[in-house]
């Protein structure tokens, strides 16, 4: 048996009324961030050997990914029908509606192809808020700040910059379309602090901000007579110009017959979320079901850069008991509004609002070290005081946070008067498509944006920035997908995938797996193998 | 890697003449040495070229001597053109790109030569516009000309100033013909003149011109330096000198291969392509051009040389090789090439114009699985009917490639037609 306290001992044993101790001293970050944070497990990272970023840091589960054969071949391609339109747009996310309206706004022939269902996505999980400065005590250049430090200073500033002034303008946007927000008395936005921002920064809605966003575009998207929509329709490849040069559109398949079809257009925009179901370093994960990381190896293979693909994020709060919730995030609102974490024996460890990966790191040290709280060989975690807070502002939890409070309670557990077990989980891809300020990859015609997209979080991303970066972003890359007006492409090939061919074959690399994985194997059920 | 390969004599790609657009390190290592041989003594040019027998290398392979002496016997009036013709834009053809693009004063000595064989006072440069690199090299290289001693003895020779322009062309690929080019150039759409008049009489604004491919001229110098004899032994009998050949798709190595004319294509694909992606056999061969056709593996062993090509009923084109594997769809492939014929026709001959979009929507059609027998056999008419129908040789092309598809892959067409579900009407059109 491994150390740590057993579940219904530490629960005979927790108080809500107990003293909790005084904050142990800070200790330093680096060390602590390099000892127990999993970007920095031993063994978990390689080296790229073929294509753009050959000889950067990868994470080794998405390196088999991003170096494998091609899913589909010239012959899957014969007989397979032709759609023309002005703008692909492959992910029905919250960033790839954004896109699409946007797009459509400047008058483009929009197709949204979106691998399971529209709004199925992350967006739809993200429940703390979106960031933005509008008090009176914040401005642009702290967001941008707070961006840039709680990133460790490796994004991009001017993408930042762009981000951070984009926020009221978005806000705006979204409240055109009918999202709602929690306003104070006065009628004003309602705003909160959360981990590493300086200000009172983020609105919200209840604690499901992500639904409400993706009910107001999925209702804009689908009303929208420019935007056709196919569900059910991964991306399996891009399609390159006869140099493999340019992406100039996809092949997508279906998930309901099997069959490919080729969209032929002057502009793809990658909005294909994050990699949560790989699954790396066997952690669980709060991520929807299809996000396999597939818009990074498509990206990859017609030749666009990539950066930080050594670097994820581990929400601190993810959800150890009850199992079938496993990995199922409780937001970071909950420790913005008082929730304490607290070890097995009753103490706090961290400042809570730190940022999430000094915070994980801490959780995962307190396990590692015995003072954790455990199920099982394998599920351990620290408590998240919610009775406490439920204690200090009685209704608090039933009011904001009814999301956690419906989820808990069809499995019995009432978090006003049980503490949540909570450990960290595989949350978001720091890195991916290197773009600059209108979403533009490094490939013409290539648009990266939402999750798929790097260069903004640094190595670590604040909360609330990622609502944020896919409507910015996602309305850059949809209006400058449409500035081009040339004269569409002559030719549509795979060539970009014989350059990687010969790039594997000169590398003496093994060609058996294929990519894009579309879904995890757990959920094929037989299907999508090759 | 590059040791594996053997050696093949280099004259337009050998590392001298590769220094972008830096004359001084060219004039170092011997460039504009062909200069003073030409203005010396502009009919041995003359005589030089014609023994060497040089081929037009833009994909038609007539004689280059035959324009240059129609042009040379022609008098000035009042002045007489030179037109270097890099308006490449074929699919699989990328030689012309890199000839101006790494050795653009290669280029520009070969086409001053020319004009000093002939007498021209004028050269312009014409290029695909969309080659934007090419296109800032030789915007460099000729400034540098402008104020060269190599320019002001070529007009000494010459007798008047020698004019070198750089001429952007319009970014269609009719443009590439040889009247097309002029119209573009005098300022108007380039639409095909008819012949006669020929160039060499009535060219640019009435003036006798002469207009050569990008590689045909840079060989120039180098015949003009070292004589016809020279050149000839560069080849494998019964080919002549060297020659460029673009390789791509599915070979481990594509790029340019600069090689003796005449070599294979087993040795261009298997030796110096690194041979086929994935060790999968190969299926066929599109020679790029104006005149484009399929090889099959049955033609490995053929020399690549406009003699032996066109004895096989097949032509070297540009030498453009777009090497396909077994698991490509032809008809795909066919369907493609045809699509950008129809939207390269510049409209003018109603056969042209009909007749290609006609046979790439059929094609489209069969290919997407919704074509029928009838659609079959209108294809085999129109490749009957369309050759020689036009101004020019676009109309050619098209019809000769679906023909030559149809003679090597025809059941391929007879598949994807059987594939197509049955439609009410499809059984009795047929």
């Amino acid at each position: 048996m491994r150390s740590g306290t057993l579940l219904k001992q530490a629960l005979e044993s927790y108080r809500s009324d107990a003293d909790v101790g005084p904050l142990p001293p800070p200790v330093d970050t680096d060390s602590l961030l390099n000892t127990f944070h999993p970007d920095h497990l031993r063994g978990s990272v390689v080296k790229l050997g073929v294509g753009v970023n050959a000889g950067d840091s990868c994470q080794r589960d998405l390196a088999d990914l991003l170096q494998t054969e091609a899913y589909i071949d010239e012959a899957d391609l014969a007989g397979t029908p032709v759609t023309d339109v002005d703008v692909l747009v492959i992910g029905g996310g919250g960033a790839g509606c954004a896109a699409a309206l946007a797009a459509a706004e400047k008058g483009a022939r929009v197709l949204l192809a979106t691998k399971l269902r529209l709004g199925d996505s992350n967006t739809v999980m993200a429940e703390g808020g979106i960031q933005a400065s509008i008090e009176p005590d914040d401005s642009v250049q702290k967001h941008i700040q707070d961006t840039l430090r709680g990133g460790h200073h490796a994004g991009n500033p001017s993408l930042v910059a762009s981000m951070a002034e984009d926020g009221p303008d978005v806000l705006r946007w979204l409240i055109h379309l009918g999202m709602q927000f929690e306003l104070t008395a006065s009628g004003d936005l309602q705003t909160r602090r959360a981990g590493g921002m300086s200000a009172s920064r983020l609105v919200y809605c209840r604690d499901y901000t992500g639904l409400e966003m993706m009910r107001v575009l999925r209702e804009a998207v689908i009303q929208h007579r420019s935007i056709e929509v196919w569900e059910q329709s991964p991306a399996v490849e891009l399609l390159s110009n006869e140099f493999g040069l340019k992406c100039v559109g996809a092949v997508l398949t279906s998930l309901i017959d099997g069959q490919m079809r080729i969209v032929r257009t002057r502009s793809v925009i990658l909005a294909t979320g994050g990699l949560g179901r790989l699954h790396l370093n066997g952690f669980a994960t709060s991520n929807h079901l299809g996000a396999t990381g597939d818009g990074l190896v498509l990206a990859y293979r017609i030749g666009a850069k990539l950066c930080e693909l050594d670097s994820f994020q581990y929400h601190p709060t993810g959800l150890v008991y009850p199992s079938h919730l496993s990995g199922k995030l409780v937001t970071e609102g909950v420790r913005a509004a008082g929730a304490l974490l607290l070890n097995a024996n009753g103490n706090r460890f961290i400042d809570e609002l730190q940022p999430r990966d000094i915070v994980c790191a801490a959780i995962l040290r307190e396990c590692q070290e015995g003072r954790g709280v455990r199920i099982d060989d394998e599920r351990v975690g620290v408590w998240l005081d919610t009775p406490r807070l439920e204690q200090t502002q009685p209704g608090l939890l039933e009011r904001q946070f009814p999301n956690l409070m419906s989820r808990t309670k069809g499995s019995g557990l009432d978090p006003r008067t049980q503490p949540l077990l909570v450990h960290p989980t595989l949350h978001y891809q720091n890195g991916g498509v290197i773009i600059d300020t209108s979403g533009a990859s490094t490939v013409p015609g290539l648009y990266a944006v939402g999750e798929v997209a790097g260069g903004i979080h640094g190595r670590n991303r604040i909360m609330g920035n990622a609502l944020l970066e896919i409507i910015c972003f996602g309305r850059r890359a949809g209006y400058a997908a449409t500035a081009k007006r040339d004269r569409g492409p002559k030719k549509v090939t795979l060539e970009h995938i014989n350059q990687l061919r010969r790039a594997l074959t000169l590398a003496k690399m093994p060609m058996t797996r294929r990519a894009p994985q579309i879904l995890p194997a757990y959920a094929k059920g037989g299907l999508w193998t090759r | 890697m590059d040791e594996m390969k053997p050696q093949t004599p280099q004259v337009l790609l050998h590392p001298d003449q590769r220094v972008g657009a830096n004359m001084a390190r060219w004039r170092k290592s011997g460039g504009g040495d062909a200069i003073s041989i030409a203005a010396g003594n502009p009919d041995r040019v003359r005589e030089q070229v014609r023994l060497a027998e040089l081929r037009g290398l833009g994909g038609s392979g007539f004689p280059a001597w035959r324009k240059w002496e129609a042009v040379a016997a022609e008098k000035p009036n009042p002045d007489k053109y030179v037109v270097v013709n890099g308006n490449e834009d074929e699919p699989g053809t990328f030689k012309d790109r890199l000839l101006l693009e790494e050795t653009p004063h290669q280029v520009i000595e070969g086409a001053v030569v020319t004009a000093l064989a002939v007498g021209a006072n004028r050269v312009v440069f014409y290029v695909n516009p969309d080659l934007s690199r090419s296109l800032a090299a030789m915007r460099i290289a000729l400034e540098q000309w402008k104020t060269s001693d190599l320019t002001a003895q070529a007009s000494t020779a010459l007798g008047k100033p020698l004019d070198l322009l750089l001429c952007p062309g319009s970014g269609h690929y009719i443009g590439g013909e040889e009247t097309a080019a002029m119209e573009w150039i005098e300022g108007r759409f380039p639409f095909p003149r008819g012949k006669p008049p020929y160039p060499a009489q009535s060219g640019i604004k009435g003036c006798p011109t002469l207009i050569n491919n990008v590689e045909t001229l840079a060989y120039v110098s180098h015949i003009a330096k070292h004589g016809a004899d020279w050149f000839r032994a560069l080849g494998k009998a019964p080919g002549l000198g060297t020659k460029l050949y673009s390789l791509s798709g599915d070979v481990l190595y594509p790029g340019v291969f600069e090689l003796p004319k005449g070599t294979s294509l087993r040795e261009l694909v298997y030796t110096h392509g690194g041979g086929l992606l994935s060790g999968k056999p190969l299926k066929a061969v599109f020679t790029g051009g104006p005149s484009s056709t399929l090889l099959t593996p049955a033609d490995l062993d053929v020399a690549l040389d406009f003699d032996s090509l066109r004895a096989r009923g097949s032509s070297l084109g540009t030498g453009a090789m777009i090497v396909i594997s077994e698991g490509t769809g032809i008809v795909k492939r066919v369907a493609e090439y045809e699509r950008f014929f129809a939207h390269s026709s510049c409209g003018q001959c109603n056969s042209c114009k009909t007749g290609t979009a006609t046979m790439s929507q059929l094609l489209d059609r069969i290919d997407t699985g919704r074509g029928t027998e009838s659609d079959l056999s209108i294809l085999k008419n129109l490749c009957a009917m369309l050759p020689n129908s036009g101004r020019c040789h676009l109309v050619n092309g098209a019809a000769m490639l679906l023909d030559s598809a149809f003679r090597h892959f025809h059941d391929e067409f007879v598949q994807a037609v059987a594939r197509a579900p049955a439609r009410f009407g499809g059984a009795s059109r047929g």
